[in-house]
């Protein structure tokens, strides 16, 4: 009995057919616990938002099994998995997708609107998520007046909108500067350790990728190191 | 709610398109008005006459102006076909200058007073001498009409004058406010020449649902709605109108479905952002159909107020022939909202097919 809260057995994905298939990502393995935060690496291309979006349930893996708290995800039918990505999963996109007519609140508290939620409970959370990024200054702006910096964080915020288990974020410090970054870093990393959740960060930013408890690299689709301890990679990378 | 947050913040284009289908409502309502106002003139008169059918010359081809019927025909439909009771009535069209220079053509019916075929007043007295006339509420209007003025109606080049006995509420005849006069007058001013000669009615208006006969030598008996439906003109026009109205309500269902379906292609980005953080496609649709209710919904009643206003204002006091039932009304708004729905109904499947990992490739 293990403490993991994901695990992934042989998972793989590839687009296209014949001379055009790519593998995306081929044959992962890999388990992440509850309350541990990984930030996951590795060169453009190699598959890491792949991955991501296969754990969110935005795509079906080729072969292999996605295990989130003992549940195939895998195996689910179009409502589970909606409501899977619902409940479970709180996602941060590479682009910051806000809802550009709604204020930044408005945009957190679009998730009670999905059904299965106490909604009087979100206003709470809101309210609570604004003020730990620092966003209660702009709450009532429309997001499309919004910076690009602060985008990122509502779109932080709206992923722990409504508790989920598993966090996943795709490059979420790429526009704020690195003092803003490791503040919403560690806002997570908060979120993670107290409320026992788990989090796969993609990130190019070092600095970030030092802060997370362990670090995983993506070579070309494969996992290339799974349990080193950040210093460790970056030593390696330094050589 | 993300719907009707969305038709706040972004005003001006559902504004817009809500302006579109108010118009577009409006013009199907007035078509409907107009198609109401044309069958009413076409001939209430005829179909509040208190009778079943009518018996007609067999060659006038259920026209009440080619209708001619002789004495001995007359008597021969009473005998005959049976009905319960009859009645003869003569149509003919007439000038009347009720003031000086001022003219206008009224339907001169001919009918034998005190007879069930004559109409009940709502001011004045019924028919108790030749000379004397019953008036249409239609024509008091017109003419500014009231019981006791003298009305001259032409016979032969002559004229005769007639004292309005009283005013009815039947409504028009053939396209033409309906005066009444004895069937003596009508056929004095009908028939010019030697008076043995005079056909002695149009038509015989005749009581009772069913008869023993319906065709005998020289005529022919249909019933009320029968002659109405061929009174000329009549078909053409109601098949003209209607065509009209499915035209407005397609177009409006087009203007509806084409807007939304063009925000939903906008929107295709959103939408599975949307998708991907936890909305179902049935959530999302739902939105999209609750905002086309709204649009339709408050554009249907637009037209609605307008039409009202339109008619305390100026129809009012005009004689052109829209006229609305609150039933048809209704009836329009509530097709437009049909309309709008199924014209938006085709992005509903556009909205179910948007996959959400398209959050994945927006930056
Ligand atoms: N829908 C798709 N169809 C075809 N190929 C795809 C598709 N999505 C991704 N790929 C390919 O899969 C590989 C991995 O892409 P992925 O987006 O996962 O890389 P990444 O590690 O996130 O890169 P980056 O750091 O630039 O975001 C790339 O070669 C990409 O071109
Ligand atoms: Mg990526």
């Amino acid at each position: 009995m293990t403490d993991a809260i994901l695990e992934l057995r042989g998972v793989s994905k590839s687009f296209g057919e014949g001379d055009r298939r790519v593998d995306a990502v081929r044959d992962v393995t890999l388990d992440i616990d509850r309350g541990e935060m990984v930030s996951l690496v590795g060169p453009s291309g190699s598959g890491k938002s792949t991955l991501l979006a296969m754990v969110g349930g935005l795509l079906q893996p080729t072969a292999g099994a996605i295990v989130v708290d003992g549940e195939d995800i895998t195996r689910h039918g179009k409502g589970a998995r909606t409501r899977y990505r619902r409940d479970r999963v709180g996602f941060v996109f590479q682009g910051s997708n806000m809802v550009p007519f709604l204020t930044a609140r408005e945009n957190l508290l679009i998730v009670g609107e999905f059904g299965g939620v106490d909604r009087g409970a979100l206003r709470h959370r809101a309210d609570e998520l604004l003020e730990e990024l620092g966003l209660a200054r702009v709450r009532d702006q429309v997001s499309s007046q919004l910076s690009g910096g602060e985008r990122q964080r509502v779109a932080i915020a709206r992923a722990l909108m409504r508790d989920p288990v598993l966090i996943l974020v795709d490059e979420p410090t790429a526009s704020l500067n690195s003092e803003l970054g490791s503040r919403v870093v560690d806002a997570l990393k908060e979120e993670i350790h107290g409320r026992s959740k788990a989090c796969i960060m993609v990130t190019h930013d070092e600095r970030m990728a030092e802060r997370a408890d362990r670090l995983i690299e993506f070579r070309d689709g494969r996992l290339h190191s799974a349990d080193a301890r950040p210093e460790t990679v970056r030593s390696s990378e330094a050589r | 709610m993300l719907a009707i947050r969305e038709m706040r913040r972004r005003k001006l284009q559902f504004a817009l398109v809500t302006g579109v289908v108010a118009l577009v409502s409006f013009l199907i309502i007035m078509v409907t008005g107009l198609g109401l106002g044309l069958y009413q003139r076409a001939g209430t008169a005829l179909l509040s006459l208190n009778g079943d059918q009518l018996a007609y010359a067999d060659n006038a081809n259920l026209s009440l102006i080619r209708s001619r019927l002789t004495e001995a025909q007359v008597r021969d439909i009473e005998a005959k076909s049976g009905a319960d009771d009859a009645t003869p009535l003569g149509y003919i069209a007439a000038v009347i200058e009720y003031a000086p220079g001022r003219r206008d053509t009224a339907a001169v019916v001919g009918l034998v007073p005190g007879s069930f075929a004559e109409p009940r007043t709502i001011e004045g007295r019924a028919l108790s001498s030749p000379d004397q006339i019953l008036v249409d509420r239609s024509w008091a209007r017109l003419a500014g009409t009231r019981v006791g003025d003298v009305l001259p109606l032409p016979v032969g080049f002559d004229r005769r004058n007639f004292t309005v006995a009283g005013i009815v509420d039947q409504g028009y005849f053939f396209f033409q406010p309906a005066v009444y006069v004895s069937l003596e007058a009508w056929q004095a001013i009908a028939y010019q020449g030697d008076a043995s000669q005079r056909p002695a009615a149009s038509v015989v208006l005749l009581k009772g649902k069913t008869l023993d006969a319906s065709r005998g030598s020289g005529w022919e008996a249909v019933t009320k709605r029968t002659a109405f439906d061929n009174i000329e003109g009549v078909q053409a026009q109601q098949s003209t109108v209607n065509a009209l109205r499915y035209m407005g309500l397609l177009i409006g269902a087009m203007v509806i479905g084409v807007f939304f379906y063009v925000i939903t292609l906008q929107k295709v980005s959103l939408l599975g952002i949307l998708k991907a953080i936890g909305a179902s496609g049935f959530y999302l649709v739902t939105q999209g159909l609750l905002q086309v209710a709204v649009v339709s919904a408050v554009g249907a009643l637009l037209a609605v107020g307008l039409a009202v206003l339109l008619q305390t204002t100026v129809l009012a006091s005009s004689s052109v022939p829209i006229a609305f039932t609150t039933s048809a009304v209704l009836t329009t708004a509530l097709s437009v909202l049909v309309a709008g729905m199924i014209g938006a109904g085709l992005s509903v499947r556009q909205v179910a097919a948007i996959d959400p990992i398209i959050a994945m490739q927006q930056q």
